[in-house]
């Protein structure tokens, strides 16, 4: 069941009052460092609406950011702002947002309704209301079934959308996933991608944070990179992907007559070369992916031969930094 | 680029998630505050001269939207108490106190801990009982039970009634006056103390071997010369010593042969029971039971769930970090203070039908034992607040700096017991406790110095148990009453502090 996402936006305590027109979350020159490593370096952004991805390798400083947009960190400089006010300080803006952490540690032995709806009280929501709130975002990630089994007893991707659920039971204007594709099933990794997509239509603001770039192209465009505590590339994905397609990049596709079939690709304006690296497979080298990519299904069938498989060697994160790392160079 | 394999339909498509499958929400009373609200404002919106319309239809419409606004005036008044702040600050408390409560229970720990202290408390309740129902052996202090001469009559019979002890020719003529059995001259002279403290003139010869009353020659030469050895110009009489600014007996002189042979046995009982009571609530609940418990169940409260990297479920809600800390204490209250409770009240019960006593339950020792149990509330709150704070502090080293703590409050609640008026033992929650149920014992026993003093008079061991474990309030000097309210006070602040302390040091704390 979808939670009815349209009544929200006041805050849990009378005093604080959401500043409509600040952006969800602010960050002015934040830069959070343990010891002395640097977790965050001199990150300023400002976020209000839409689905944005956060893309970094470990270690890259997601985590580090989301800890410090929900209050559990505090900058060791610079400004961090939630709704207008310090999230280190002020609790009261939590009421409008969800947060699932990256921890893997859940309470084993609660059931999944349990423990959504003791934490929903926290809301100041009664018994009933956090137990009714409760079941519907349950209904929502799909655990229906197993709401009242203990968390114990779930696998990974029941895990995932449990916490899921719990940052959903306020409605929330603000919804912050710190990788929660991690370890889960495809099922699993659908129904998350789903339910962020979802929320992103309904008009939430969602971060949502991964290491896998075809992840977060599955949910949303909208992209930030980290890489090493800095904000490395902020904006469309399309736009960058566009820059990475000129770039050389290799398409490997699986067959049983690799060299008959590399022959046939060898006529298209963008394909530079072809490699047989190994037996049942082919290596495609082009300076336009999608461009290839486009003439790809037709050249398969034209030739007549069985494709097994098709993979991206180049498309993942770390040709991505690398390509943005080199450019920026 | 990416092929799409999933089904790439939003899950609201599915019909049964429609948001028109909700349950029919029921007309609560805020919805219907909301409507009369809403046809007031729409009165308000209407334009003026269509109210100033005539027409029946549109006075009854004004009718009823005065109605519907004194309805909705009411309803403001009457605000359901579910919505206010304070009840939403009620909720959340019980939230988190339910849930520490719930964690507790799926916790091995928490019955082992538990346990224990029930084991603890079973095995010495076993070795009181056992002491209660051995039976003491009568003492006969001046030996007239004793049958010297071998002619059948004891000692203090032959003296009553002046034949020779120590001839066995010379003795009552038997078929006048039959010989007593000898354990009539055991215990044969009782204690005589009415309790007055502003009576100093106490005892009464019982059996006449001072004043010679009964006895065939009150001029016998078995009889003492001097009737006021304790110089109070009252022959024959127990000279009582007092403070009257404390009311405590600090010393007794007895006449020769007054109140010199009471009944050992329900003496050394009563004298070894409230020893029992004083010291088992002293040591056992006091600062066993009362250390430990926190020790083991307070100190991991915050810290478990920061090493476990679970407290940001709790913490990522609308509620303060300083809530969080005090709320979890509530939970651990909630536990330790119904639990103390049984045991304190299982072991009065259990001592109130074994002690020595007239009736079959001896409910006199009841406010010694709510004492106990005042103390035992208030040490475990005091140390479970330290523990937490520490555990909060110091996530790593909160624990040993506890069992350091622990050390501390362990000596110095044995020199409270040793010496109660050491000042530096007032560094200690132990002292305060353990000062509590000083209090609270004299108001439970009047007669307490009384019956150290008589003690010590009689019998080595019980002297030695009751006064090991009584001290007078140390406070302030023969004002129990005041002494407690004070150790409360300490105690309440010492918690306060401490939980300020946690709250500020928590408020610091990042979470990674």
């Amino acid at each position: 069941m979808i939670p009815d996402l349209s009544q929200m936006g006041e805050g849990e305590t009378q005093e604080w009052a959401p500043v409509d027109e600040a952006p969800h979350i602010m960050l002015d020159h934040v830069t959070k460092t343990y010891g002395s490593v640097n977790g965050l370096n001199d990150v300023s952004l400002a976020i209000k609406g839409g689905v944005t991805g956060i893309l970094g390798q470990n270690g890259a400083g997601k985590s580090t950011l989301f800890k410090l947009i929900v209050g559990r960190l505090q900058p060791s400089s610079g400004n961090v702002h939630l709704f207008g006010t310090n999230p280190f300080k002020n609790p009261a803006p939590y009421s409008r947002i969800g947060y699932v952490s990256e921890s893997e540690h859940l309470y084993d032995w609660m059931t999944g309704l349990d423990f959504v709806a003791t934490l929903a009280r926290l809301y100041g929501y009664t018994r009933d209301e956090a137990k009714e709130r409760a079941m519907h975002v349950i209904d929502f990630v799909g655990l229906a079934d197993v709401a009242n089994k203990e968390i114990g007893k779930y696998s990974k991707g029941m895990r995932q959308r449990v916490k899921i659920a719990h940052a959903l039971v306020n409605e929330p204007d603000l919804i912050i996933l710190d990788e929660p594709l991690a370890g889960c099933d495809p099922l699993a990794r659908t129904t998350i991608m789903n339910v962020v997509r979802e929320l992103g239509a309904m008009g939430k603001t969602v971060l949502v944070s991964s290491h896998i770039l075809s992840e977060i192209e599955r949910i949303t465009e909208q992209i930030i990179i980290l890489h090493n505590g800095r904000l490395l590339a902020l904006g469309n994905l399309h736009a960058i992907r566009e820059l990475l397609d000129k770039h050389p990049h290799r398409i490997l596709l699986r067959t049983d007559e690799p060299r008959k079939l590399g022959t046939a690709f060898l006529p298209h304006n963008d394909v530079y070369g072809v490699r047989f690296p190994q037996d049942h497979e082919l290596v495609v080298e082009t300076n336009n992916l999608s461009s290839v990519h486009q003439a790809l299904p037709g050249i398969c069938t034209e030739s007549g031969v069985r494709v097994t498989g098709i993979e991206n060697p180049d498309d993942n994160l770390e040709s991505l930094l690398g390509y943005l790392i080199e450019g920026r160079a | 680029m990416i092929p799409d394999e999933e089904p790439n339909q939003p899950v609201v498509d599915s019909p049964e998630l429609q948001p028109s499958a909700l349950p029919p929400v029921p007309q609560t009373f805020e919805q219907q505050v909301q409507a009369a609200a809403d046809a007031q404002e729409a009165r308000q919106q209407a334009p003026p001269e269509q109210l100033q319309q005539g027409g029946p239809a549109t006075v009854a419409g004004a009718a009823v939207a005065q109605l519907q606004r004194v309805q909705a005036t009411a309803a403001q008044a009457f605000r359901p108490l579910t919505n206010t702040v304070w009840s939403k600050l009620d909720r959340k408390a019980t939230a988190v106190a339910e849930f520490t409560l719930r964690q507790y229970r799926t916790k091995n720990s928490t019955w082992v801990v538990l346990g224990i202290g029930v084991v603890f408390v079973a095995i010495v309740l076993m070795f009181y009982g056992e002491a209660m129902a051995t039976g003491f052996e009568s003492v006969d202090n001046d030996g007239d039970s004793e049958d010297w001469d071998g002619d059948g009559y004891p000692t203090g019979q032959e003296r009553k009634y002046d034949t020779n002890p120590w001839d066995g020719d010379s003795h009552p003529d038997p078929n006048i006056i039959p010989p007593d059995s000898p354990e009539k001259w055991i215990d044969e002279d009782d204690i005589d103390w009415d309790g007055d403290y502003k009576n100093w003139n106490q005892g009464h010869d019982d059996d006449g071997d001072c004043t010679g009353d009964g006895w065939i020659d009150p001029d016998s030469f078995e009889l003492p010369r001097n009737q006021d050895r304790n110089g109070d110009n009252v022959d024959c009489n127990v000279h009582y010593h007092m403070n009257s600014t404390t009311n405590t007996v600090y010393r007794i002189n007895s006449d020769p042969n007054v109140d010199e042979d009471p009944d050992d046995e329900a003496f050394l009982k009563e004298s070894l029971h409230r020893a029992f009571v004083l010291g088992f609530g002293k040591i056992g609940f006091g600062f066993l039971i009362g250390i430990f418990v926190p020790l083991f169940l307070a100190t991991g409260l915050v810290r478990d769930e920061m090493e476990n990297g679970t407290l940001h479920y709790i913490m990522g809600k609308p509620i303060a970090r300083a809530e969080i800390l005090a709320y979890r204490l509530l939970g651990y209250i909630a536990m330790v203070w119904p639990y103390s409770t049984v045991l304190i009240l299982l072991t009065g019960i259990v001592t109130g039908f074994l002690a020595p006593s007239e009736s079959v339950f001896r409910f006199h020792d009841m406010s010694a034992w709510l004492g106990v149990l005042l103390a035992s509330w208030l040490v475990m709150l005091a140390y479970g607040t330290i523990f937490c704070t520490l555990g909060v502090m110091s996530p790593k080293f909160g624990l040993w700096l506890a069992i350091g703590l622990g050390v501390w409050e362990f000596s110095m609640a044995m020199m409270s017991l040793a010496a109660p008026n050491f000042p530096l033992t007032w560094l200690s929650i132990s002292h305060w406790g353990i000062e509590i149920i000083n209090c609270t014992s004299v108001l439970a026993y009047p007669d307490q110095s009384y019956m150290i003093n008589m003690a010590s008079q009689i019998s080595w061991g019980s002297e030695i148990a009751l006064a090991g474990f009584y001290s007078p309030p140390s406070v302030v000097s023969g004002s129990p009453f005041i002494s407690l309210l004070i150790s409360i006070f300490v105690l309440l602040t010492i918690t306060i502090g401490a939980l300020f302390v946690g709250q500020s040091s928590l408020k610091r704390k990042e979470l990674n």
